[in-house]
């Protein structure tokens, strides 16, 4: 039985079909690789650079990061403040699943981008207490349309920067490279 | 990585192993052994529910159990007080070296033993070599019935099938607590936070803090001639004092 399959292998009609099956596995790999690298599509496209530039502070739609593990993300009463006011708003295409969502009184869904897995705790006040700017992780957002991580939220990132953080103080290496920091 | 032995550990002004710095007095002549503790434990981490099938394969799942044992011949036999026994917190503890994935590793930043729960493998050596068999083996990924999948901790990892769990001595209770003293630029104070069994128990027989410190509670307590270490000759240095019956 195997010896049939090796000798049918050999043949030329066995190395095409060898052929066809490794180009069918590699693509699939490819495209679940890429699926992973591109950004989820969002219920609003939500344009960071247009709200950046004009001077919204960044803590004004994330207040959470000065206080606690989470940054969160904005309700709806949060851009109807004014959205309300704006005449493109009724207007404007992009817009209009933020007046549906004003008018039925539903939440917007944003889908999660950055994040880290369960089994890793995350807080983002003692990052910003260290006077970490929200751009040294999140990347220059005031240039980025819809938000998209600037590099992968892994391990070695952050404890790249633990490391380096901690210089020669060795209390706080440990401290900072402990794994009961980020793993409970 | 940093590595350190306890001669190191003193110099960089850390505290060692065997004082710990975390640590948990029970009293067991305060100790009804209502089982409070058992519930908010399993409230507080996420614990999966077994159920009576598996439990009476000994699979069941706590961190925290209610010991007692008959002393004596029958007919004359005398029940032990209560004991709440959890993971003892170790300075030298057993599970620790046999860990073939580096899993279950001894903070040195809070003097705690570890359990990665993403590291873990499943090989439950560190089970077979506590002493006090205190760990559980999540052998399936069991089902939360309506409405307990609502309850779950955000601040706890829910483990998966096939990861060996303990108790943490509330370790995000502690890091919280960290982190908002931290921030309003304090000390942690004594009696600030506890764990969920101790802020459940109705008798206050379970008492949580720096044993480090001599002027916190634990210490006191600690310190009293009543005060046992269980297993203690084995070299454990376990952090968990059990005041005996005076
Ligand atoms: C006008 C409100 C607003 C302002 C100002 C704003 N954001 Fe956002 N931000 C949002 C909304 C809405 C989303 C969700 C949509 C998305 O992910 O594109 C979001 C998403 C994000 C995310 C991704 C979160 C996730 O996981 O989905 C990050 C990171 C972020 N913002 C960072 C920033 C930073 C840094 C600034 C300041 C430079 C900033 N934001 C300013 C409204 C705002
Ligand atoms: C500080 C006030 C302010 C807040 C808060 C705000 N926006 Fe805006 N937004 C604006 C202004 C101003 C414009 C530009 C309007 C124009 O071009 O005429 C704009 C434009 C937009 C556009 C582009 C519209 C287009 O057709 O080009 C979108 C989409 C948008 N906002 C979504 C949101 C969402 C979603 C929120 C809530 C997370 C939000 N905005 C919160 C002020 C705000
Ligand atoms: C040290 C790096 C770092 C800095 C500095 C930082 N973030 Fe984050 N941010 C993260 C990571 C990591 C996550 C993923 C957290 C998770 O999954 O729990 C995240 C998640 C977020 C999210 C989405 C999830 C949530 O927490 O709501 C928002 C929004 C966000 N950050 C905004 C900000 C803003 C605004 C600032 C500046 C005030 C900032 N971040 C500063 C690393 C950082
Ligand atoms: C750009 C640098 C940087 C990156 C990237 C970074 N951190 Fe931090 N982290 C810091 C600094 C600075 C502190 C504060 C140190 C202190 O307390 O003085 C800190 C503190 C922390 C703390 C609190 C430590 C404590 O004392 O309890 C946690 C938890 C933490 N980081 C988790 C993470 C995680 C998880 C990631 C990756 C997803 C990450 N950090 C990425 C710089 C960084
Ligand atoms: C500064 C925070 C931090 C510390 C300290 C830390 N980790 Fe992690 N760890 C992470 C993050 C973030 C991830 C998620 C990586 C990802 O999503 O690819 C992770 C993932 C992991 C993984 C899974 C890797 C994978 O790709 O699935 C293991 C195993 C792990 N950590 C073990 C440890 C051990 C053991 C220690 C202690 C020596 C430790 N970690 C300390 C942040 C940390």
């Amino acid at each position: 039985m195997i010896k049939k399959l090796l000798s049918w292998l050999a043949s030329p009609l066995g190395k095409i079909g060898l052929l066809i099956l490794s180009l069918i596995v590699i693509s699939g790999a490819v495209w679940g690789i890429g699926q992973t690298q591109t950004v989820p599509e969002q219920p609003i496209d939500f344009p960071h650079s247009l709200h950046v530039g004009l001077g919204v502070q960044c803590l004004y739609c994330h207040p959470g990061s000065l206080k606690g593990p989470v940054s969160g993300l904005p309700t709806q009463t949060k851009c109807w403040g004014c959205h309300q006011q704006i005449a493109k708003t009724k207007t404007s295409a992009l817009l209009a699943p933020l007046v549906q969502a004003v008018e039925n009184n539903q939440p917007i869904q944003w889908v999660p981008v950055a994040m880290v897995p369960d089994f890793v705790r995350y807080n983002h006040r003692p990052h910003i207490a260290a006077g970490l700017n929200c751009e040294d992780c999140h990347g220059d957002v005031s240039k980025m349309t819809v938000y998209e991580n600037p590099q992968v939220l892994n391990m070695g990132w952050c404890l790249n920067c633990h490391v380096e953080q901690a210089g020669e103080d060795e209390e706080k290496l440990i401290r900072l490279t402990d794994c009961g920091t980020c793993h409970y | 990585m940093a590595n350190l032995d306890k001669e190191s550990a003193v110099s960089v002004n850390l505290t060692n192993p065997e004082e710990g710095k975390w640590g948990m007095v029970i009293d067991r002549d305060l100790c009804t052994g209502c089982q409070a503790c058992v519930a908010a434990c399993a409230m507080e981490n996420n614990l999966a529910f077994v159920g009576e099938e598996l439990s009476g394969n000994g699979r069941s799942m706590h961190w925290i159990r209610i010991e007692r044992f008959w002393e004596g011949e029958y007919p004359e036999v005398k029940a032990t007080p209560f004991e709440p026994t959890m993971c003892q917190q170790c300075g030298y503890a057993p599970c620790e070296p046999v860990c073939p994935a580096y899993a279950t590793v001894h903070s040195q930043d809070q003097q705690l033993n570890l359990q990665v729960y993403n590291r873990c493998v499943g090989t439950r050596y560190c089970g077979n070599n506590c002493p006090y068999q205190v760990r559980s083996f999540n052998w399936f990924d069991y089902e939360r019935p309506e409405p307990l999948n609502n309850q779950f901790n955000p601040d706890v990892t829910v483990r998966r099938r096939g990861v060996m769990e303990k108790c943490t001595f509330c370790i995000q209770r502690i890091k919280r607590a960290e982190d908002t003293a931290r921030a309003e630029g304090r000390e942690v104070a004594d009696g600030e936070f506890a764990p969920a069994c101790a802020q459940a128990c109705p008798a206050n027989a379970i008492v949580f803090g720096r044993v480090d410190k001599p002027e916190t509670v634990v210490s006191q307590l600690a310190k009293q001639a009543r005060g046992v270490k269980r297993l203690e000759e084995l070299g454990t240095f376990p952090h968990v004092t059990y005041l005996k019956a005076g």
